[in-house]
């Protein structure tokens, strides 16, 4: 104001009109912080993390309240369309939306959505688990045949799971290659890959034994179950590319928790850790590509936790499905930085006394690593794939990066068996060329009896090798699978698949790497919390030079400052430390331990 | 936005009480443009200059430091020749040392300060930088013809009007700022003469 000084002639009008605007303005000021200090803890999360809450006198009351409503009111419609079926919401159909729907999901929490695509069919359901800041994705795929009728049913089936790659990867095997084959009838010589997708229970003996081995129950279930599925829309053909059916039966097998820990913002490379836990240490997940023993179609209406529910419908009569159950984790930071770093240490492979064996790889600027470490006969592995970010956002899906992205998405969804890490193969990112070199490396050591692999690996032309890591004994089986998965799989134009779009949604979703560490939202919510009261001593929130009015909602740091909390909130979503006295909000001790 | 609100009350605040030797106002009819004035301390080799500074508030201030430079050109190892400055407030975590809780007053308190306490070892401009440290004199000549010759023509046309005899009275000079925003118009043409 000072400054119309120098102009003063229109500054009058202005000055009028600005002067109104101000007021006007200070009147949603006040009811913002109304609005906020009558919001309940969990209404204020919810709007706090879907960023609804605007900024005070900016955005009116009602507006707040309506899209407080419009959040809660969310979840519950988005059910509705699940089950309603696809049609409704079936317009969507390219792999973009996917990454809007994605991101929309960001904003809003729960979502669901699904589209079309050919004649493939997804659907994709995730919920936001406001207190846990956990994410949480499921995305179902489903593949008609282009003979096949769509069957309404599977557009019906709400399945919820998120199953993204694979079902993207069998569907499009079985969409490229018209097969003919009826259901029943799979070619269980050359294409083992096939059959062992769809024959778990009449297996030939020696997927009989893979299974054996260490799988669960349930997973053969699951396998059964698929089986079913498809066969009667689908014969299962002998693919050609095994490596399709490879891919989508291990994915099926392991019922394994495989973990994918994505990287917290800060890092300097997004990581991408796959966790397949023989039995390890659920410790850690952020993000969690859990193929819940995936039953065909998890009918449950999103809810997260769909596998047991879902099993309804008849698998017969569907297509083939799957699905895919993911679980994002935001990585705090320096949560894995001792992993890492151990990994980065060991060049090849070393053994530490931990008997820890890492392997490590490096394609194309993709750094991956492998890692397994035995303790108390509980066989860890860990991989990771380190891609710097940088070089996604620049390039976009550029073939290399898509390649570098399939590639890593082959390993995630195709590790969630043990074994498959090992061969997770690079030959995969090149169909036709078996890159085996790396992947024997690794296998060697990790097999205890590696030995097995390379039969297998015959069959499948790319190199795959290693089968290796088998627990305790159940080698052979494991080899097998191992070369299944590892086929050449091709995938069909990066940029068309709604996995690829995933995986770059994760990575995009992962935070600059210079952007300052922020708290993690359940970092944030374990602060205190209080309400100002009258007999408090007037104080000032330091961000925005307000003086606390009664009522208004305020968070203690461990430092014991206050501050309004949708101030500080904002603050430490991106920084760690206090305003005031700068002080680590979180003690140094316990980023590692809070899990 | 916060920034409008918070803006507003410090704006008021600067304008209330002013720290000593410091002057801030609205540039015209911007919100997110600011413009200070500092008054080189006595003893240091800006005495009597008075200088100019730009100052561009960010959309999600106060989560992000304003941006500020110089308009007058200095001779000071932390500031180079664009009038950016080298100072860790301005930037944020973790390299800087930004809070929500700094505001203009204060950062241009701690640009005062740098003015005033040069910090040779994050140089922004390494000649300068190694005069200081090395050849002190040859640096302090430097800096006061640079001032004499950049900053204090404004202080002579305020100097017309308001005696400069006492530049140490910080609430005097900052009173001359505040006049010389007014007057900033004028000011300039005569700057740009020599």
């Amino acid at each position: 104001m000072e400054s119309s000084d120098s102009s003063d002639k229109g500054s009058i009008d202005q000055s009028e009109a600005q002067r109104q605007r101000q007021l006007d303005r200070l009147d949603r000021e006040e009811a913002f912080y109304q609005f906020v200090n009558n919001l309940s803890e969990e209404d204020y999360r919810l709007m706090r993390d879907n960023n609804l809450l605007g900024t005070p006198g900016e955005i009116t009351e009602e507006e707040l309240l309506r899209r407080l409503h419009q959040v809660k009111e969310g979840p519950p419609q988005q059910n509705n369309d699940e089950n309603r079926g696809a049609e409704s919401t079936e317009d969507v159909s390219n792999g973009d939306s996917i990454i809007d729907w994605l991101n929309s999901v960001r904003q809003t929490g729960n979502t669901t959505r699904s589209g079309q695509r050919g004649n493939q069919s997804w659907r994709a359901v995730s919920r936001t688990n406001p207190n846990s800041g956990d994410f949480r994705f499921s995305l179902e795929i489903n593949v008609n045949r282009n003979n096949g009728n769509t069957n309404p049913e599977t557009e019906n089936e709400p399945s919820v799971e998120p199953s993204s790659g694979e079902d993207l990867e069998n569907s499009q095997s079985d969409s490229e290659i018209p097969r003919s084959e009826s259901p029943s009838v799979r070619q269980p010589g050359s294409e083992r890959s096939a059959s062992e997708e769809l024959t778990t229970e009449e297996a030939s003996p020696p997927r009989g034994q893979r299974r054996a081995r260490s799988r669960s129950p349930e997973q053969r279930r699951t396998r059964a179950r698929t089986d079913r599925s498809r066969s009667p829309i689908h014969p299962v053909s002998e693919t050609p590319r095994r490596s399709h059916h490879n891919t989508s039966s291990q994915t099926l097998d392991h019922s394994s928790v495989n973990e994918v820990e994505g990287s917290s913002r800060t890092r300097q490379h997004v990581t991408l850790r796959q966790h397949t836990v023989g039995t390890e240490m659920p410790s850690e997940n952020a993000v969690l590509f859990s193929t819940p023993e995936t039953r065909p179609v998890p009918q449950a209406a999103g809810s997260s936790e769909t596998n047991g529910t879902s099993e309804s419908a008849a698998p017969g009569q569907r297509p083939p499905t799957i699905v895919l159950d993911l679980q994002v984790r935001r990585v705090r930071p320096g949560e894995y930085r001792q992993r890492d770093s151990i990994a980065n240490r060991t060049r090849s492979r070393s053994q530490t006394p931990n008997n820890t064996v890492t392997y490590e790889s490096e394609r194309g600027g993709f750094r991956r690593t492998f890692s397994r470490s035995e303790r108390a006969g509980v066989r860890t592995y860990v991989s990771t794939i380190r891609i710097p970010i940088r070089r996604i956002l620049n390039t976009g899906l550029s073939e290399t990066t898509s390649v570098a992205i399939q590639t890593m998405l082959r390993q995630i969804m195709t590790g969630f068996g043990e074994l498959s890490y090992f061969m997770y193969s690079d030959s995969d990112a090149d169909p036709s060329g078996p890159t085996p070199n790396q992947n024997v490396d690794v296998s060697e050591p990790q097999n205890g009896g590696g030995g097995t692999s390379g039969n297998e690996s015959a069959d499948v032309s790319s190199g795959e090798v290693y089968e290796g890591g088998n627990e305790g004994g159940s080698t052979s089986g494991a080899r097998r699978e191992g070369r299944n998965t590892r086929g050449s799989v091709t995938f069909e134009e990066s940029g068309s698949l709604p996995f690829l779009s995933l995986a770059q949604f994760f990575l995009l979703n992962e935070d600059d790497d210079d952007q300052p560490r922020g708290l993690t939202k359940e970092q944030i919510d374990n602060l205190a919390m209080r309400n100002f009261g009258e007999s408090d001593a007037l104080k000032t929130c330091s961000v925005c030079i307000t003086e606390y009015t009664e009522g208004n909602k305020l968070r203690k740091l461990p430092c014991s400052h206050e501050y309004h909390v949708h101030c500080i909130d904002r603050w430490l979503s991106e920084n760690s430390t206090c305003p005031i006295c700068r002080r680590a909000v979180l003690a140094s001790g316990n980023r590692e331990s809070v899990v | 936005m916060q920034r409008a609100s918070r803006l507003k009350r410090e704006l008021s605040l600067l304008s209330a009480e002013p720290p000593p030797g410091i002057s801030c106002w609205q540039a015209a009819n911007r919100l997110d443009e600011l413009r200070a004035q500092l008054v080189g301390a006595a003893g240091t080799p800006y005495e009597k200059g008075i200088f100019d500074l730009e100052i561009l508030v960010p959309e999600r201030y106060p989560f992000e430091p304003p941006k500020i430079r110089f308009l007058t050109p200095i001779y000071h190892p932390n500031i180079d020749s664009a009038g950016r400055i080298c100072l860790d407030v301005l930037k944020l975590p973790p390299k800087g040392a930004w809070t929500p809780s700094l505001n203009i007053s204060t950062l241009l308190t701690s640009i005062q300060l740098l003015m005033a306490e040069p910090n040779p070892d994050d140089p922004l401009m390494a000649s300068i930088s190694s005069e200081y440290k090395y050849k002190k004199e040859l640096f302090l000549l430097n800096a006061r013809e640079w001032t004499a010759k950049y900053a204090s023509q404004q202080k002579r046309a305020l100097g017309e009007k308001l005696e400069p005899s006492d530049p140490s009275g910080p609430e005097g000079a900052a009173a001359q700022k505040r006049k010389g925003s007014a007057l900033s118009p004028k000011e300039k043409s005569p700057r740009l003469e020599p």
